[in-house]
């Protein structure tokens, strides 16, 4: 079997857009949190959110004309990052020929706004009329395969287009999909990523509804508080990030630079609730278990851990219950740190924005801090990295992500060596 | 490279809860095809669609609080896994641990009905009809039920089986099309073949009966055949699953075994190339020479017949019996590979040690395949 390394990083997100800056504010600590801005907010039981700033749009738009022509906010984000990584990896229209492209995203953005026309009608048909009468500009719903098929079509990319849906285990999954298939050899390179955003009034008003988001509105830098035993929720966010991978032998032939070697993946289902993590972490750590199986490695062998930790009471619990049964002692030596303490929960993106930088703690040698842990809950007893980053001399990084419904995936990568 | 087989199927469609009499209707030239029961379906150029006839599916449920939870995509695919896997005898747990059980799924375009979103919309407008963000906010939330959201996530029906079912192993869920819904097949052959897991469901689900899903099918342009030919795709409803399983274990465990996978292909269309084109650079490899039979991908729309048929012979094959599980059925979308390779292993078991079957998923979106189902 091959072995796989990470060519090329594309992220944009809360605490910055592009790697670098992307980077420098996790090592920051800087918070991606805010009141939201994108639609009018003020009759919302959550007014805050991880935002993202795409600045010029016309600049961007001149260099990606897809951008203007797509109405799903997801899509847009994707596109941008999708371009970053390919840029970094400085690949070919070539290469990309051939190419697998694996696109994690969660659920369909619904335009109410085109069906409130005939919202008094009494009859469903006049609804029906309304938005068929809109149907030449622009849909009710878009396909969630639609950033495939974007970013497909922009880069010439035809060696399969794989769309995952695991809800927020989906980036990881993408990724991790993508590794085996060229780790098994069905191809030589890969794009995969993802890419969401809930900050719509039917996202953020249905994750309001299911009352997992911190309603700390007055004070949106602390809302997300992984581990710390006041978390009273996760904040929603939104973002994409994608990463290109390789077989070695593609990457070196072609001089690449290589940020790190991807080691493992393994996915499992909690097979529990679909509203709750299993609470003794089962599902978790199964996942877990493979994924260290699946690179070769015992427990001792991983240096470092990017936790799922999205500050929800029951799955920060959950997750540390994991880690301790699959680490063991070895949970007690290792740092866990959580970066949706930064960037809020971007749902599918969020595994592929920690997979970046799970690669750039790797390569960069620091790992991101988890802010706003000041009282650790008794349950969560793992070092979680508070406060500030911290250097890393270690080889590996693991990194989970658990998606809405039980879905599980972990992502393992490690420092590249010849 | 380990074989992988087939050896349950589930299927909940409008021509039957069995594959048996599915195949035995499809080739009566019986369909289940009608008018929409819930609503009127002039506005669209498609006035017709295929529905699942009533079944007892809360007898898969386990209790109301969980059924207010599911959206009828989920409701249909843990009728058509539980079927599967009883079909395959299978217990997890004992056959299999949980955790080598793996979980493959597509899943469609959001089938939320209209109805359920209708107090969201009527409550967002003000007098002009203009969306209200403040109306939204204030009146429209709260008219809704929190779980709406647990019907709009696309992975929701295939977390409800493993839950129903105690899947714990490898999974994926893939959409909107049968391009997906074939990646699900795939990905639990893979699966199997790497030894990640020992068996797996593969399958998918799909609602577009209701109002929503027309308005969605018409405005993504798959009503367009029927608008320019008076033909075309009809709208279906229902879920296929199928039970893989490495060979070796499944003859150890003295399973019923429908056919080996043969083979399988994948391709992305290419704007500007003919799919016919595309399609047969598919199909050739695969090597389905002597092929028995094929499972067409024909759902009603001339362009996709035409396609096909070309693509069929410019890869050289012949195929003396050619089946259309679509033309009756309706066309199940993120459910329709499933189908086609359900067909095509019913086809294989009854035909005996000679027979090879192909089943083509050329559907909408740019993702294609082919399988090549063969006597074990």
């Amino acid at each position: 079997m091959s072995r796989v390394v990470i060519t090329g990083l594309g992220v944009v997100s809360p605490v910055g857009n592009g790697q670098e800056s992307f980077w420098a504010g996790l090592c920051a600590g800087r918070s991606g949190i805010g009141p939201i801005t994108l639609f009018d907010v003020s009759s919302f039981p959550v007014r805050i959110g991880g935002q993202v700033y795409l600045g010029d749009m016309q600049r961007r738009a001149a260099q990606i004309p897809e951008l203007g022509q797509e109405r799903d906010r997801k899509v847009q984000l994707g596109l941008v990052a999708a371009e970053e990584a390919l840029a970094n990896a400085c690949v070919t229209t070539q290469a990309l020929e051939r190419a697998s492209l694996h696109v994690g995203v969660s659920l369909e953005v619904f335009f109410l706004q085109d069906l409130t026309g005939a919202a008094h009608s009494p009859n469903m048909q006049i609804l029906a009329r309304n938005a068929l009468a809109q149907a030449h500009s622009c849909s009710l719903q878009t396909p969630l395969d639609r950033l495939a098929e974007r970013i497909g079509d922009r880069y010439g990319v035809f060696g399969g287009r794989w769309t995952n849906c695991s809800a927020c285990a989906a980036g990881a999954q993408a990724i991790g999909e993508a590794f085996h298939m060229l780790r098994e050899g069905q191809c030589e390179m890969a794009l995969a990523g993802a890419a969401d955003s809930m900050l719509n009034p039917l996202g953020l008003g249905g994750f309001s509804l299911l009352r997992i988001l911190s309603m700390e509105n007055d004070n949106p830098q602390q809302a997300c508080r992984p581990f710390d035993a006041s978390r009273e929720g996760t904040v929603l966010s939104e973002g994409a990030a994608f990463v290109v991978l390789e077989r070695l032998e593609h990457a070196t032939a072609r001089h690449a630079t290589i940020y790190a070697e991807m080691l493992g993946y393994a996915s499992s289902m909690d097979a529990f609730r679909v509203s709750d993590p299993e609470p003794a972490g089962h599902g978790a750590a199964l996942c877990m278990a493979g994924a260290i199986r699946d690179a070769g490695l015992t427990p001792a062998g991983i240096d470092c851990i990017s936790a799922h930790a999205t500050g929800t009471p029951k799955n920060d619990i959950a997750e540390t219950a994991a880690i301790q049964q699959v680490l063991g002692e070895r949970a007690y030596q290792i740092p866990v740190h959580a970066i949706k303490s930064m960037t809020g929960h971007m749902i599918a993106a969020s595994g592929a924005a920690e997979a970046v930088a799970a690669a750039m703690t790797i390569c960069k040698g620091t790992i991101p801090p988890t802010t706003n842990l000041q009282t650790p809950d008794p349950l969560c007893d793992l070092d979680y990295v508070p406060g500030t980053a911290r250097p890393f001399a270690g080889r590996t990084v693991l990194s989970n992500s658990f998606g809405f419904g039980g879905q599980n995936a972990t992502l393992i990568f490690g420092r590249y060596d010849r | 490279m380990r074989n992988v087989v087939i050896t349950g199927l589930g299927l909940v469609t409008p021509l039957g809860l069995s594959c048996a009499e599915v195949v035995a209707a499809v080739e009566a030239g019986q369909t289940a095809v009608a008018k929409p029961a819930g609503f009127d379906a002039e506005p669209f150029a498609c006035r017709v669609c295929a529905t699942v006839p009533e079944f007892d599916v809360a007898s898969c449920v386990p209790d109301a609080k969980t059924l207010r939870l599911m959206n009828r995509d989920a409701l249909l695919a843990v009728a058509a896994a539980r079927r599967a896997i009883q079909d395959a005898g299978l217990i997890v747990g004992r056959h299999h641990s949980a955790d080598r059980v793996g979980l493959f799924g597509a899943t469609g375009l959001a089938g939320i009905p209209l109805e359920e979103v209708r107090p969201l919309i009527q409550h967002s407008a003000d007098a002009a009809g203009q969306f209200d963000l403040q109306r939204f906010g204030q009146a429209a939330l709260r008219r809704v039920r929190p779980v709406l959201t647990f019907k709009i996530l696309a992975n929701m029906p295939m977390c409800f089986v493993s839950i129903f079912e105690s899947i714990r192993g490898e999974n994926g869920i893939y959409t909107p099309w049968e391009g997906q819904g074939a990646q699900a097949i795939v990905a639990g052959i893979r699966a199997i073949q790497a030894g990640r897991a020992d068996c797996a469901l593969v399958g998918g689900c799909d609602v577009k009966t209701h109002l929503l899903g027309f308005l969605a099918l018409q405005q993504h342009g798959l009503f367009r055949s029927w608008a320019e030919a008076g033909v075309g795709p009809v709208p279906a409803e229902g879920a296929i699953f199928l039970v893989l399983e490495e060979e070796h274990g499944a003859r150890q465990r003295e399973a019923k075994i429908y056919a080996r996978i043969g083979g399988w292909g994948l391709c992305t269309a290419r704007p500007g190339e003919p799919r016919a084109d595309t399609y047969s650079r598919l199909l050739s490899p695969l090597r389905p020479a002597g092929a028995g039979a094929v499972v067409s991908a024909a759902d009603g729309d001339p362009q996709i017949a035409g396609q096909e048929s070309l693509a069929l012979r410019k890869a050289g094959l012949d195929c003396s019996r050619s089946v259309w599980p679509k033309r009756s059925t309706g066309n199940l979308f993120a459910a329709a590979a499933a189908l086609q390779v359900a067909v095509a292993a019913h086809i294989v078991q009854v035909g005996g040690s000679s027979t090879k079957v192909l089943a083509n998923c050329l559907g909408y979106g740019s993702q294609q395949a082919a399988f090549v189902l063969e006597a074990a």
